[in-house]
């Protein structure tokens, strides 16, 4: 079920919050409200992966109980092994067996795997929950509580990474407690902004974007075409991605529950470092504690940085898709990050304006390679961003181009909105209640369309 | 109790204002929409007569079907929508609609012809405008038009049209209607589905419509045309899958139906070269057509030849489209050719089963 699609909207979240407030006093009885909703929510898209993830949560549940009573870490470790286990068989099995193919020189049969939907996203939750666990970070939660944590239907399919110690304590809370109404309030109006920014705009950018990509498989672009294509694929990306944080987190909220902050306005950023603290941080700051600095971080000489750094980052782009494009993104990005602290350290700084431009430029690269689905694809809009086959051509879907641009510079985060922008005022309320009707009449003319991000 | 942004009660008051605007607009927008019935579709919808507004056909051409005003139909493509149902059905004494629509493809068009036969019962007349969808070897795979078609509408249950009309252009198309009934907004297309959708005839401009017909055409040539022939491999590896469509179709209508084949007659810009292989698939697919016509007891008449009308600019406005004297001309030679059996007098058309 998608959070854009009138069913959700209309008749799914309205049944479950009445549901759930109907049950708020009793901690036993909301939960089981949102452990149903969220199956319900989750089998709407495919139930026969519903035994996995369920399978998953079961296993590392038992296996952490297990470790208590035996002290030993092993099961602790087993339990990683079978949530990267089932990541690797759903996720990267095929491209296992092109590895093997080219090494060996025959052809191999394929698994042609469907990948279950989030599973990368509940995968990574679970194993960190495993790891903390190891370090002696993480209690043991009730069963009911930790398959709550994983499950519950804002964050289950794409995200923000939420964390045990972040999600967890806020389950036993009465959703009645102090400040009902403004949480309720900064949900929809978060949920609206969300909605809004990926039934306008993001879905606007798709019908510019996919058609040069698609060109640039066959043929060399316009420099117009090859622009539009750079920038409207990194727009839209940003929209539509931060567009579904923005609506679980305002989901969330709806249900009295805060997840983690996911986007920061990055397309400000003025250096590569300074726009992973604002693209994706659930997942940055996930690779972060539980990759980058186990491989030693930055505090263990040069050398050892560059390569933590080059493997994080190659992991992060594998994380995103099983193919050589999105780990040439990440080293490229790896790359990036080494660099920027290389110049940093020989202490010519950019003027704020020139550092933003280089990066944006560099993230604009790095989205292409993300985008494409070979290489070839990806080198002919490059060559064509450098005007190799002319100067002709203008930049198609200009009006979206530049409302998505403002949109995405200037568009406080989700938890900006809650913090300092969400007011009280009934005009607001009115135009929110407006602008969700006027994109639920939107989204009516067909198909809801698929979050980028689902893929992943 | 303050919050770091207002009071509770301030709160309380947007929760209230949110929920109430949200539920209220949703509410009167969709009672709107039932209300008005833009595609004259659902039950228990304002009982008003309802013109057609919109151009969008597949949305509103099942009302025309469902009025049950017509007992007869013309079906084909853009080809076919200049063919005056008013005319033809004094001819051939009927009440007849015409349901082409742009672009319509052959599996739309059999579509039609079955919600036709489901709602009103079997046609008394059926004209099917013949042209390229019908012999389209991917007619199974590209089933259908880019405009869109609206699968429940045509489905057999109309309680769940309901799931689909809260949309942004089915209020479009009710409020025109309402504008229609206070004398705003003019009907779109006549409620037997004609509609002359080509320009005024006092605008045409033959220097313009020759770009149009000649644009992106390269005439080939073959030494001895008339010898390029498909061997038997080449025949039987041919797959026309809209035919089998045509024949269960057309198997399907009581003997008593007058069901009449009409290959519309674009220009020879857009027909195959003669000699080429486009050709010779393009005869094959004709011949299968017409067997299917036997079949049935459906009779075929043929403007789809290099002929007086096809070979003169003069008689389009594009490579598709003929001009409205030709579609006069063509429609009175149906007529003549069905119920007189009439030869053409300038090779016009071919009689292909009388």
């Amino acid at each position: 079920m998608l959070f854009q699609s009138q069913f959700y909207v209309a008749v799914f979240l309205p049944i479950v919050m009445g549901c759930y407030y109907a049950a708020a006093h009793s901690e036993r009885a909301r939960h089981w409200v949102l452990i149903a909703s969220s199956l319900f929510f989750y089998t709407w898209w495919d139930a026969r992966f519903l035994p996995l993830l369920l399978g998953q949560i079961g296993a590392t549940w038992f296996l952490t109980t297990y470790h208590r009573c035996s002290s030993s870490l092993v099961p602790l470790r087993i339990g990683i092994l079978l949530n990267l286990a089932s990541l690797a068989t759903f996720k990267y099995l095929d491209f296992i067996i092109d590895l093997i193919e080219a090494a060996i020189g025959f052809q191999l049969p394929r698994a042609n795997f469907v990948l279950p939907l989030g599973i990368s996203f509940f995968s990574f939750q679970l194993i960190s929950y495993l790891i903390d666990r190891m370090r002696g970070d993480a209690p043991i939660y009730p069963l009911r509580v930790f398959a709550l944590f994983v499950l519950v239907f804002p964050h289950l399919v794409a995200g923000p990474i939420v964390r045990h110690n972040e999600l967890i304590p806020q389950l036993v809370l009465n959703p009645l407690r102090e400040g009902v109404y403004r949480r309720l309030s900064t949900g929809f109006i978060i949920f609206t902004v969300g909605l809004a920014k990926k039934v306008l705009l993001a879905d606007r950018l798709a019908p510019v974007v996919d058609p040069l990509f698609k060109k640039a498989h066959l043929q060399m672009l316009s420099l117009g075409e090859a622009w539009s294509a750079g920038l409207g694929f990194s727009l839209q990306l940003f929209l539509d991605f931060s567009a579904y944080t923005e609506m679980a987190i305002g989901t969330a909220l709806m249900f009295g529950l805060l997840l983690p902050e996911n986007f920061v306005r990055p397309y400000l950023s003025s250096d590569i470092r300074e726009f992973w603290r604002r693209w994706h941080i659930s997942l940055s700051t996930l690779i972060r504690d539980y990759l980058y600095i186990p491989l030693g971080g930055s505090r263990n000489g040069p050398l050892r940085y560059v390569l933590a750094t080059i493997v994080t980052m190659s992991l992060c782009g594998l994380w995103h898709g099983a193919g050589w494009t999105f780990v040439a993104w990440g080293v490229w990005h790896g790359s990036g990050l080494v660099l920027h602290r290389g110049w940093q350290r020989v202490g010519y700084p950019l003027s704020k304006m020139a550092g933003w431009l280089v990066t944006m430029v560099f993230v604009l690269v790095g989205w292409v390679l993300f985008r494409s689905n070979n290489f070839a694809t990806a080198w002919a809009i490059l060559s064509s961003l450098t005007g190799s086959n002319g100067y002709s051509g203008a930049l198609q879907g200009g009006t979206t181009l530049v409302i998505a641009a403002v949109v995405s510079f200037f568009m406080p985060s989700a938890h900006e909105i809650k913090d300092r922008f969400a007011l009280p005022y009934p005009a607001l309320a009115v135009g929110a209640a407006a602008l969700v009707v006027f994109c639920l009449l939107e989204v009516g003319k067909g198909a809801p369309s698929n979050f980028i991000y689902f893929q992943f | 109790m303050i919050d770091a942004t207002g009071t509770a009660e301030g709160w309380k008051r947007f929760v209230t204002v949110f929920l109430v605007a949200l539920s209220g607009s949703v509410v009167c927008v969709y009672l709107f929409i039932l209300l008005v019935d833009p595609y004259g579709i659902i039950p228990f919808s304002l009982p008003f007569e309802r013109r057609i507004v919109s151009i969008s056909q597949a949305f509103v051409y099942p009302q025309i079907v469902l009025s049950k005003k017509y007992d007869s139909l013309i079906i084909g493509t853009s080809t076919s929508r200049l063919l005056d149902p008013e005319y033809l059905g004094g001819r051939f004494n009927v009440r007849l609609a015409n349901l082409a629509m742009n672009a319509m493809r052959a599996w739309e068009q059999r579509e039609m012809i079955d919600y036709f036969g489901r709602r009103v019962g079997p046609p008394k007349v059926l004209i099917v405008g013949i042209d390229r969808v019908w012999c389209d070897q991917d007619a199974d795979v590209v089933r259908h038009n880019p405009y869109g078609w609206p699968n429940w509408i045509y489905d057999d249950n109309r309680w769940n049209d309901y799931l689909y009309l809260f949309n942004q252009p089915t209020v479009e198309i009710a409020v025109r209607l309402m504008g229609n009934k206070l004398g705003l907004y003019r009907e779109r297309i006549r409620f037997d589905g004609f509609e002359v959708f080509t320009p005024p005839e006092s605008t045409y401009d033959l220097d313009r419509a020759r770009q149009h017909i000649w644009q992106d055409v390269k005439p080939e040539t073959s030494s001895n045309p008339t010898l390029l022939t498909l061997s038997l491999a080449e025949k039987a590896s041919l797959s026309f899958p809209a035919l089998k469509w045509l024949d269960e179709t057309l198997q399907s209508l009581p003997i008593s139906t007058v069901k009449v084949l009409a290959f519309m007659p674009v220009h020879i810009a857009e027909q195959p070269w003669p000699g080429t292989k486009d050709a010779a698939v393009e005869a094959e697919c004709k011949t299968q057509i017409v067997e299917i016509a036997r079949k049935s007891g459906s009779k075929v008449v043929d403007w789809r030849i290099h002929s007086p009308i096809t070979r003169e600019d003069v008689n389009y406005w594009d490579n598709i489209h003929y001009r409205l004297p030709i579609a006069q001309r063509i429609q009175q030679e149906l007529a003549d050719a069905i119920l007189k059996g009439k030869d053409s007098h300038d090779g016009s058309y071919h009689i292909l089963v009388r």
